[in-house]
């Protein structure tokens, strides 16, 4: 990134008509809106000691605050007070860029979180390995006001860009910006290259991780399998967006089996086949982190081990075929590509098959248009259909929804773990490793 | 979606033929299971008048272990009583579309709105088109409303009208079978009290009540208040039994489902520190302060026949009296949270005549001045009597007699036309027991917890702080949690939680036929007490005020204040 360019621009779109100062420092907002978050304090600094005197500059600067109104409402004398800013941090996010226009990207999706869940942000570029090391950070502040007569809620965002060897050692520009005895998250808008050192010095201080793993490059898998293995390794937990997208084919596929009569077969299943989206010459490198996370899930709810982890089929439109161990039966489990204009990896369709005595149950959940339709026969007599509607869930709703769930996604943990046992690198221990005796 | 089947690929996935054979051992015979479902021990045993319980294996659905998403109802119709009406227009209607349009209903849910009115569908949906556009929450696109409104259709009758039910089945039957609703029924009363028993009856006459054999649950929703004293709440109560099991009754409280008195139960029970502190130890005395600009406005009919203690005070301040001082319930499910507040309601001490003259004040707002405008007296409101002697306004001491809370007073307070809208419960707790800061220009205030149900839903913590400089001066801060700060995301109407819980099964947040006689045994003597004696001279406290003069005298007399909100 150049040094020289415009912090309005490369921070992301700020709203409220605001103009930087040259020299850095408060930004007056034209026209404040409710809920609409402000940029309100931009400056640069070129070094780590510098951002940190920025950002106290920031909070002592008494162009902040704003007129006040008697405080009230207490049984204690009543007296004048101030409405100051607040700053809020309910966490540390750092964004790992590696291109400036992933920053961009993911300012923009902060900034729309400003004031449901302020954080300190600090997104980091790497750029120009060969040449001198360098610092280049824009010091912001981000404030909403959440109604007319509120307090404003600022979060800061440094938008820092390492040149040179100084890239090489993000962890180590990072780490003295975090606010003290707040949890650390790390996202990765792009792939992340889990087995450089870069990576593994942030894991070590990181407390969560956030991934996208269906934006990866090849089949994904190999990373899957990679990512599973950190929250061991570095006692992370780890979000996916692409698991988090998937919240709506679940509650679909979990009410198949909600009436009291067709539940018990889920005890009796023989058969999971996920078909998903591929383009016309390309199936085998296609992205398939969402089928597999579909078959994950399940089998990790089911309490099913690996009897063989799936395999891809020399014809690359067969997919990839495993076996599952549900009791004492095999479960077949494919991944199945269909060709389809929709954006390649994505679900077509779960299809489940159980047979319990002479009884046949085939459960399918579809995804359509405009959202996920279930079907399911008994013994060939259809059941009523459901349909659900699919809300499209940008960045934002995922990465917010990612800071509400505080603490060990329930999910996520067993599915991912499941997922590195059906490609076959298992996570030592693990109960899904049934696939250790079959792989051995 | 446009799909095309590649080569060398099935080019189907429609499946006929059997699953693929099990290549492992069997496992031990399993018994066929009959037709339905059911097996041959099932039929014998439904045969020797026994039903075989479903194991709680069976009940647990694994796959929703960890589901965060919230549970799409299962399909059904909802039948609205008195859908014309004004409860249905401000809240219901825009209730059940904003749940729509965050795809909280199913795809296969109908509206049966019932009313006197002579409209057809049409009508009634141009009539719901502008009160969705006046009252919904956040708005709707067109497409969306469109499809919503859709979902609804009218059907008109009197609620005493035989033929009008069984029209109404002959419709529900059509409904079931067009949009595969299951025979699930929501019903709900949204009409005046007075309706409500012959409404039942005639559901129980009918038998729209009978939940069916294998699917079709029913349920009602029943909208306060909820009898007009504990006798005459309790024959309500025998009514509704006669024709719905109590597990099908939600008698809708709309305050149980304001998201800051939900928050009341996480701050005490998911919070360590609060809980040792809750009790008669460290606690001087609660106040809950429900207060309203406005006036009864176009209720005055209402308002005449129900008056403060009715209207609020036996529900919504005895609810929020419930939460605060309840044990922890053992589960959050809705039997244990209501068996806890149940307890509590039982605890209130019972007031006698003499109670009820020294610690209840009653006041009616006379013309004053409200945000700058002048407003007229109650007596001066439509449809109100000239020599009016309802209340407006209760300021009471209550005591719960258990073992948390015995000697530590409940001052309640409602009223209409007092100088702001604000509800909260202020947990105001005991002085330090020794005055160490003697030298201080001002002596610290006692620690003070005020909860804020609106507006500004937050939380407050009062605490003495030194005043930075040389001396040793200390000053009462407070530190200010407000949600709209801390989360600025839409917090759902109170109403959208409680419909949505309904149609989830969810009894949590509703009130239970003993928690509503309880209540209204807690405020029975006020009401007995005040029809035998006239009230003070009416009105006696000006518009725009906090209340009569006694309800400050209530407080004096313990050395206390009302917290000024």
């Amino acid at each position: 990134m150049d040094r020289d360019e415009a912090p309005a621009t490369t921070a992301g779109a700020v709203s409220g008509g605001a103009a930087t100062p040259a020299t850095g420092g408060v930004v007056v907002p034209k026209h404040p809106k409710p809920g609409i978050p402000m940029l309100r304090w931009s400056s640069r600094a070129h070094s780590i000691a510098a951002c940190q005197v920025e950002l106290d500059r920031i909070w002592k600067s008494i162009s902040l605050t704003t007129p006040g109104v008697p405080s009230g409402g207490d049984m204690s004398p009543v007296g004048e007070e101030r409405r100051v800013a607040a700053r809020s941090s309910v966490m540390n996010l750092v964004v790992v860029a590696g291109r400036g226009e992933t920053g961009e990207r993911a300012a923009a999706v902060i900034h729309g979180l400003t004031g449901r869940h302020p954080s300190r942000t600090i997104i980091v570029s790497p750029a120009d390995p060969d040449g001198p090391a360098w610092i280049d950070a824009q010091v912001q502040a981000h404030c909403v006001l959440p109604t007319p007569d509120s307090p404003e809620t600022c979060a800061e965002l440094i938008y820092l860009t390492a040149g040179g060897e100084s890239g090489g050692h993000l962890a180590g520009i990072v780490a003295p910006l975090l606010v003290h005895d707040l949890p650390c998250t790390v996202w990765w808008p792009s792939e992340p290259r889990l087995q450089s050192r870069t990576t593994k010095d942030l894991l070590r201080m990181a407390d969560r991780v956030l991934v996208d793993g269906s934006g990866w490059s090849g089949d994904g898998l190999d990373r899957l399998a990679d990512l599973a293995a950190l929250p061991a390794a570095y006692n992370v937990e780890i979000a996916d967006f692409a698991l988090l997208r998937q919240s709506r084919w679940r509650e679909a596929i979990a009410s198949s089996f909600d009436l009291p009569r067709l539940m018990p077969f889920l005890g009796s299943i023989r058969e999971i086949t996920v078909r998903y989206a591929a383009h016309d010459g390309s199936p085998r490198a296609t992205n398939v982190v969402k089928p597999i996370y579909h078959l994950a899930w399940l089998a990790s709810r089911l309490g099913m081990t690996v009897v063989e982890p799936m395999a891809a089929v020399d014809d690359a439109w067969s997919g990839y075929h495993g076996v599952l161990r549900s009791s004492r039966r095999h479960v077949a489990i494919s991944l199945e590509p269909m060709e389809s204009d929709n954006t390649a990896g994505s679900t077509m369709e779960v299809e489940i098959g159980a047979q319990r005595a002479d009884h046949m149950l085939i459960a399918r959940v579809t995804g359509q248009a405009d959202g996920i339709t279930v079907a399911t026969t008994v013994d060939g007599d259809q059941l009523a259909d459901r349909h659900y509607l699919v809300p499209r869930r940008r960045e934002g709703d995922l990465l917010a929804e990612t800071i509400e769930d505080a603490g060990a996604h329930p999910i996520t943990a067993e599915a991912l773990a499941m997922a590195a046992a059906l490609v076959g690198r298992p996570i030592p221990g693990h109960r899904a490793t049934g696939v250790m005796r079959a792989a051995a | 979606m446009a799909t095309k089947a590649p080569p060398g690929r099935p080019t189907t996935t429609t499946r006929t033929g059997p699953l693929r054979p099990d290549t492992t051992e069997r496992g031990p015979h399993t018994a066929a299971p009959a037709p339905g479902g059911r097996t041959i021990k099932d039929e014998r045993l439904a045969q020797d008048g026994k039903r075989k319980k479903p194991s709680k294996a069976v009940e647990a659905n694994p796959l929703r272990k960890g589901l965060r998403l919230e549970r799409v109802p299962d399909p059904h119709v909802m039948v609205l009583f008195g859908a014309t009406g004004d409860l249905s227009h401000r809240k219901v209607i825009p209730a059940l579309a904003q749940l729509w349009r965050t795809n909280l209903l199913p795809q296969d849910w109908m509206l049966v709105a019932i009313g006197r009115r002579p409209y057809d569908d049409d009508m009634f949906r141009e009539e719901l088109r502008t009160t969705l556009r006046a009252n919904a929450r956040v708005p709707l696109e067109p497409s969306v409303e469109k499809q919503f409104l859709q979902r609804i259709s009218y059907h008109r009758g009197d609620f005493d009208d035989d033929a009008a039910y069984m029209s109404l089945i002959e419709k529900l039957d059509k409904i079931d079978a067009e949009h595969a609703t299951a025979g699930n029924r929501l019903f709900y009363l949204a009409t005046q009290p007075s309706a409500f028993p012959l409404i039942v009856n005639q559901i129980g006459k009918c038998g729209l009540d009978h939940e069916t054999h294998g699917g079709g649950w029913r349920r009602i929703i029943v909208e306060k208040p909820f009898g007009r004293d504990f006798d005459s709440a309790k024959r309500l109560n025998r009514e509704v039994g006669k024709v719905f099991r109590e597990s099908q009754v939600y008698r809708i409280d709309h305050y149980l489902g304001k998201e800051t008195v939900r928050n009341l139960l996480v701050f005490r029970f998911a919070n360590g520190i609060f809980e040792p502190l809750w009790n008669r130890r460290y606690v001087d005395h609660v106040q809950i302060t429900m207060a309203e600009s406005i006036g009864v406005e176009d209720r005055g009919s209402f308002y005449e026949e129900t008056g403060a203690v009715r209207d609020v005070v036996q529900n919504h301040l005895l609810q929020l009296l419930a939460l605060v001082a309840m044990e922890p319930p053992a589960t959050l499910e809705a039997e244990a949270l209501r068996d806890e507040k149940v307890k509590v309601l039982r605890a209130v001490d019972r007031l006698d005549r003499t109670s009820v003259d020294a610690d209840v004040v009653r006041g009616q707002y006379g013309p004053g001045w409200v945000a700058g405008e002048h407003v007229e007296g109650y007596r001066q409101e439509p449809e109100v009597d000239a020599d009016s002697e309802t209340e407006t306004f209760v300021a009471m001491k209550l005591e719960i007699d258990d073992w948390r809370w015995s000697g530590v007073p409940f001052y309640l307070r409602t009223g209409k036309r007092l100088p702001k809208r604000a509800t909260e419960i202020a947990i105001q707790f005991r002085d330090v027991p020794h005055r160490l800061f003697t030298e201080a220009q001002s002596n610290p205030q006692p620690n003070l917890l005020a909860i804020r149900i609106q507006p500004d839903e937050g939380i407050v913590l009062r605490f003495g702080s030194k005043v930075p400089g040389l001396g040793m001066d200390i000053r009462t801060v407070n530190m200010d949690f407000t949600y709209g700060s801390a989360f600025s995301t839409d917090a759902p109407e109170a109403y959208e939680t409680l419909i949505l819980d309904a149609m989830l099964g969810d009894a949590s947040l509703f009130t239970r036929a003993d928690e509503v006689e309880a209540a209204w045994a807690a405020v029975d003597p006020i009401l007995d007490t005040w029809v035998e004696e006239p009230p003070p001279p009416f009105p006696n406290y000006e518009s725009g005020t906090w209340g009569p003069a006694a309800a400050e005298r209530l407080m004096e007399r313990a050395g206390r204040r009302w917290r000024r909100i």
